[in-house]
């Protein structure tokens, strides 16, 4: 182990506790937006990303005009928040390097765990594998199939499932090992 | 260790609010159509050449190159055309409502949706006048709502001004180039 979290000294203890909890915080929040505009189904994250079935799956020869009456109640719908190309380049470069840190943050909070190198490893891979598989799901779902969605909730559960394996793992080590303490 | 803190702060200061409704869809229509009791959805499949007529002009392609306008009609008496025009900015989109009345002249523009973050920017710089900056703007002449409320009220405000200025370009110039009072009628 490069070093070991039961025998860090209460500071460092006191601030990866911090930090566990501000990112719990962030991910709660995280959670709470992604079920205000995508939501947590399949379907949900399909019309987020794919956006409506085209009407016209190639650019007309001519401009085309289709008209329709609508009701008042209509313009009341619920809108489907839909993200497009430009939208999603700028999530994605603006998401990315942040997600970037916050796995790189509790990828070293990994390193003070006794877990075997396979485990390890493993570990590391999950928290910056969650991005990348949230990410990619978005681009597959609008430029390959709307199937792709689930790689995205994918991504999304993986995320939360990492930081609450770190945070149980480290928490556990700092505070309730045994042989506990400062050196 | 400095880089790292440098990314950490430009990524926090990029990070995207979330949207809110400033006003609701309906509130809007019968703000900008009023009067109306029937109402049409008129969808504008552009062809590539239309498209990029349409891009070269003001630097933009609606989604799925599908500009979408809303008609609203009292009886047999047109009582105008609307629009909603998003504008994406380096603080998230922007959704900008822009009415038209029968004759082609900008009735009235909201807007209707903005980030956390640009909400007090677009409340300051409504309070300082924008919006009245556009009614009666006709299709030839460029907004300049940003330059109408320079001076009046901070720069984020002013900012946020110009930006809806886009859109409201975007909405005029589609109307112009586009928008017939009589199309075919599915």
């Amino acid at each position: 182990m490069l070093f070991d979290l039961r025998h860090a000294i209460p500071q460092v203890k006191w601030l990866i506790t911090c930090l566990l909890a501000t990112f719990g915080l962030a991910y709660l929040f995280g959670s709470l937006m992604v079920a205000l505009y995508a939501g947590f189904t399949p379907a949900r994250v399909a019309a987020t990303y794919a956006g409506p079935a085209m009407t016209m799956p190639m650019p007309p020869e001519t401009t085309v005009t289709v008209q329709h009456p609508m009701q008042m109640e209509d313009f009341a719908q619920p809108e489907v928040h839909a993200v497009d190309t430009d939208l999603l380049i700028q999530d994605t470069h603006v998401h990315v390097p942040m997600y970037g840190l916050f796995a790189a943050a509790l990828s070293l909070i990994v390193l003070g765990l006794p877990l075997s190198r396979g485990a390890g490893i493993g570990l590391v891979t999950l928290l910056f594998a969650a991005p990348w598989l949230d990410f990619a799901g978005m681009w597959l779902t609008k430029f390959a199939s709307p199937h792709f969605a689930v790689v995205t909730l994918a991504g999304g559960y993986a995320m939360g499932i990492g930081y609450l394996v770190v945070s149980v793992l480290a928490v556990h080590r700092m505070w309730f090992s045994r042989s506990g303490g400062t050196p | 260790m400095n880089a790292i803190l440098r990314v950490a702060a430009a990524t926090l200061l990029l990070h995207i609010t979330p949207v809110v409704v400033l006003i609701k869809r309906p509130a809007a229509v019968q703000a900008l159509l009023p009067g109306a009791n029937a109402y049409f959805q008129r969808d504008l499949h552009l062809s590539d050449r239309d498209a990029h007529r349409l891009h070269e002009v003001v630097d933009w392609s609606p989604e799925n190159d599908v500009l979408t306008f809303y008609l609203g009609r009292s009886g047999n008496a047109d009582v105008g055309t609307l629009e909603f025009v998003r504008v994406d900015t380096p603080h998230g989109p922007l959704e900008v409502a822009v009415g038209f009345t029968p004759a082609g002249a900008i009735r009235d523009v909201l807007v209707t949706k903005a980030t956390v973050e640009m909400k007090p920017w677009v409340q300051d710089a409504e309070s300082a006048g924008l919006l009245r900056s556009y009614a009666g703007l006709q299709p030839a002449q460029a907004p300049a709502g940003a330059a109408a409320v320079t001076g009046k009220t901070g720069s984020l405000a002013v900012y946020v001004a110009g930006e809806v200025d886009k859109g409201v370009q975007r909405a005029l110039t589609a109307y112009s180039l586009f928008y017939r009072p009589s199309a075919t009628r599915s």
